[in-house]
């Protein structure tokens, strides 16, 4: 019960940043290193870049599709409870999600290789998420109860949840094939503190009228909560928690739970001026094995109370007929833990864009101490001006979930570029991003924020994000 | 000119970018109260039975019933209801005692019904506990069995001229839970 308790912990910590994990406005902005991680088949004319340990990409995203915390919280006079009921209970569907992530670089570089055809990047990231579906049915019961709701089925399967805290180290190739395409590919490992998921539930609790008593309670279960690595977090937390730096460091170096996961992309000139891009990332998977708890809840049964027919009744006179009814519904309705190892897929995620190109080109305003013997290349020609559109589809526990973005990206020089994004998804439909570029000599940094209308108050917001990074890069020697 | 257009832009997002005031205190009023109900006994009897067993003392039984002192129930339940309702359509007048007993075998409350031999309508009470006019809820609380016994108030030997006659007795409770 405690472990829910951490679940529920991790899933309202990750409620704090909910997001959609798109990064629309770090896709295809070449200029950034870290553009990389996102289309591993990027156009890139980089001759090595090395990430400032820990801030080279730092990213929180956060949104809400169903509720903000103006919603609940603003100082309006209007009766919480009244708030809570109409605008979160009755206000959310079971579409409506709440989820989080973050992502930090711990290490992260690429070189060219002795073909300079070919680029290579490595790393290590922590990335963290928790994602959480609407429990309506849930909340409606335990805020209303059953009475008086007779026939009324509540959807046991509206829990829907998931989350994990992990390390992904990786190693990627990008390879330019020729003038039109290039194509890259990149292997991860992930090493995981914990995960928690439940998202195969299904059933119901029904109260209907009884056969023989007033009323019959019925409940059809198949319920699964999967967890690892939460029981020693758990110990550490309660009863020394100078243990948990060390626990998780371990798990997050290959001592918890191992998987494998690719990435892949590409990037195609249709003409001089026009680019498709596209990658698939996280196609992979975690093996848990190691602490791990689930908690299990599967069957069927009707409840009408004690029954007692007589004469049958008179032979066991002396039974405890309430203890019998309890077991009756334990046997019928079995709700236990086990350890049983599983497997777990990573939310994979899709990246498509399309950008046309025009303006002078960006090379002759160099002015970074550096030259571009690799960009020298034509298909590496960077124009002034680029706009485009970018889908982005994530799967996740009730399918595929998409944005639209269009953009126009700006360079000013080599040394500052500018994208800013218009994004729909179903967390925002008024979502405009800007993303910033600086190079300062090899010095990179970038800053990216999204659903800027929403700052005149953030707390009405339904979708953030921010990112930013620091990177050092060389484009060659002189 | 990446200072003309960088820093603009930042003193303009600061300035844009506001919070309106929240008053997080507010969780403090959150009330969940659910209404929960079910069903809590149900005891049948033909009248064949009540011609089999002389005198007027038919039944009696104490059922052990944690659902009531069970800590998830009896630390937050805040007033509620019980139902009863009797079926007769057996020939014999009776009278019937519901007694709530605490874990020390003593008596909480008492409820009688006379039952009046077929045909006869259906007995149906709502009792009340914790509300204003109601029975104190703490009987509920400290319900640990329910104790129901059935005179026969009639003969040994009359059979009803309904089909399958039977004393059918049905209970419910539905009670507001104060879970925050």
């Amino acid at each position: 019960m405690r472990q829910v308790k951490l679940v529920l912990l991790f899933w309202l910590l990750g409620c704090i940043f909910i997001t959609a994990q798109n990064k629309q406005i770090l896709y295809d902005f070449t200029e950034i290193p870290q553009a990389i991680m996102i289309n591993p088949g990027m156009s890139t004319d980089f001759h090595w870049y090395a990430g400032i340990p820990v801030l080279s990409g730092i990213s929180f995203q956060a949104g809400s599709s169903g509720l903000t915390v103006n919603d609940l919280f603003a100082d309006d006079g209007v009766d919480f409870n009244v708030k809570v009921r109409e605008r979160a209970i009755y206000g959310m569907s079971t579409r409506d999600e709440l989820s989080g992530t973050y992502q930090v670089e711990l290490l992260n570089g690429g070189f060219r290789g002795r073909n300079r055809d070919n680029f290579y990047s490595f790393g290590i990231y922590n990335e963290g998420d928790a994602t959480g579906y609407w429990f309506k049915d849930y909340a409606i019961l335990a805020f209303e109860g059953n009475a008086d709701q007779l026939g009324r089925k509540f959807d046991l399967g509206h829990l829907k949840t998931r989350g994990e805290m992990l390390n992904v180290f990786h190693f990627g190739i990008n390879k330019r094939v020729d003038g039109a395409l290039t194509l890259g590919g990149r292997a991860k490992i992930y090493s995981s503190a914990f995960n928690f998921s439940s998202t195969k539930n299904n059933g119901y609790f029904v109260t209907d009228e009884g056969q023989n008593n007033l009323l019959a309670n019925t409940i059809d279960a198949d319920l699964e909560l999967r967890s690892s690595g939460l029981n020693e977090i758990e110990d550490a937390l309660d009863n020394d928690s100078s243990l948990l730096p060390g626990i998780l460091t371990r798990r997050l170096f290959f001592g918890g739970d191992l998987g494998f996961g690719i990435d892949l992309g590409f990037t195609y000139k249709l003409n001089k001026q026009t680019v498709i891009t596209g990658s698939l990332l996280d196609l992979g998977f975690i093996y848990s094995s190691t602490d791990v708890k689930n908690y299990t809840i599967k069957g069927n049964a009707t409840v009408e109370g004690i029954e007692v027919i007589l004469p049958d009744a008179f032979s066991n006179s002396n039974a405890d007929f309430w203890q019998d009814l309890v077991d009756e519904v334990d046997a019928l309705v079995p709700h236990g833990t086990n350890n049983n190892s599983y497997i777990y897929f990573r939310p994979t995620k899709l990246y498509g864009s399309i950008r046309y190109n025009w303006g002078e080109p960006s090379n002759n305003n160099m002015d970074c101490d550096c030259n571009y013997m690799v960009s020298k290349r034509r298909d590496y020609t960077k124009y002034a001006n680029g706009v485009g559109g970018q889908l982005y589809m994530i799967n996740r526990p009730r399918g595929p979930q998409a944005a639209l973005t269009a953009f126009y990206l700006r360079r000013f020089g080599r040394a500052l570029a500018l994208k800013t994004t218009y994004t729909v998804d179903k967390f925002s439909w008024t979502n405009i991003g800007l993303g910033l570029n600086l190079q300062a000599g090899p010095v990179n940094i970038y800053v990216m924020a999204d659903n800027l209308l929403a700052y005149k108050n953030l707390a009405d917001s339904h979708y953030s994000s921010f990112q930013l990074g620091l990177n050092i890069i060389s484009w060659g020697k002189k | 000119m990446k200072n003309k257009i960088l820093l603009p832009a930042i003193i303009l997002l600061a300035l844009y970018s506001c919070i309106e005031r929240q008053n997080f205190d507010q969780y403090d009023d959150l009330e969940i109260i659910p209404t929960v109900e079910a069903s809590i006994l149900y005891i049948e009897s033909p009248e064949r039975l009540l011609n089999e067993i002389p005198g007027q003392d038919f039944y009696s039984q104490d059922f052990n019933f944690d659902g009531f002192s069970a800590d998830a129930f009896s630390d937050r339940v805040l007033d509620g209801f019980i139902f009863y309702e009797i079926e007769n359509t057996t020939s014999k007048e009776m009278e019937a005692t519901v007694e709530f007993l605490d874990e020390g075998g003593n008596t909480l409350d008492t409820q009688y019904f006379h039952i009046d031999p077929a045909p006869t309508p259906l007995v149906q009470l709502q009792v009340a506990y914790g509300t204003g006019t109601g029975r104190s809820i703490e009987i509920i609380k400290n319900t640990s069995s329910i104790k129901v016994s059935v005179l026969n108030l009639g003969d040994n030997s009359s059979v009803s001229n309904l089909p399958d006659p039977k004393i059918i007795f049905r209970s419910s409770g539905k009670f507001r839970l104060r879970l925050k």
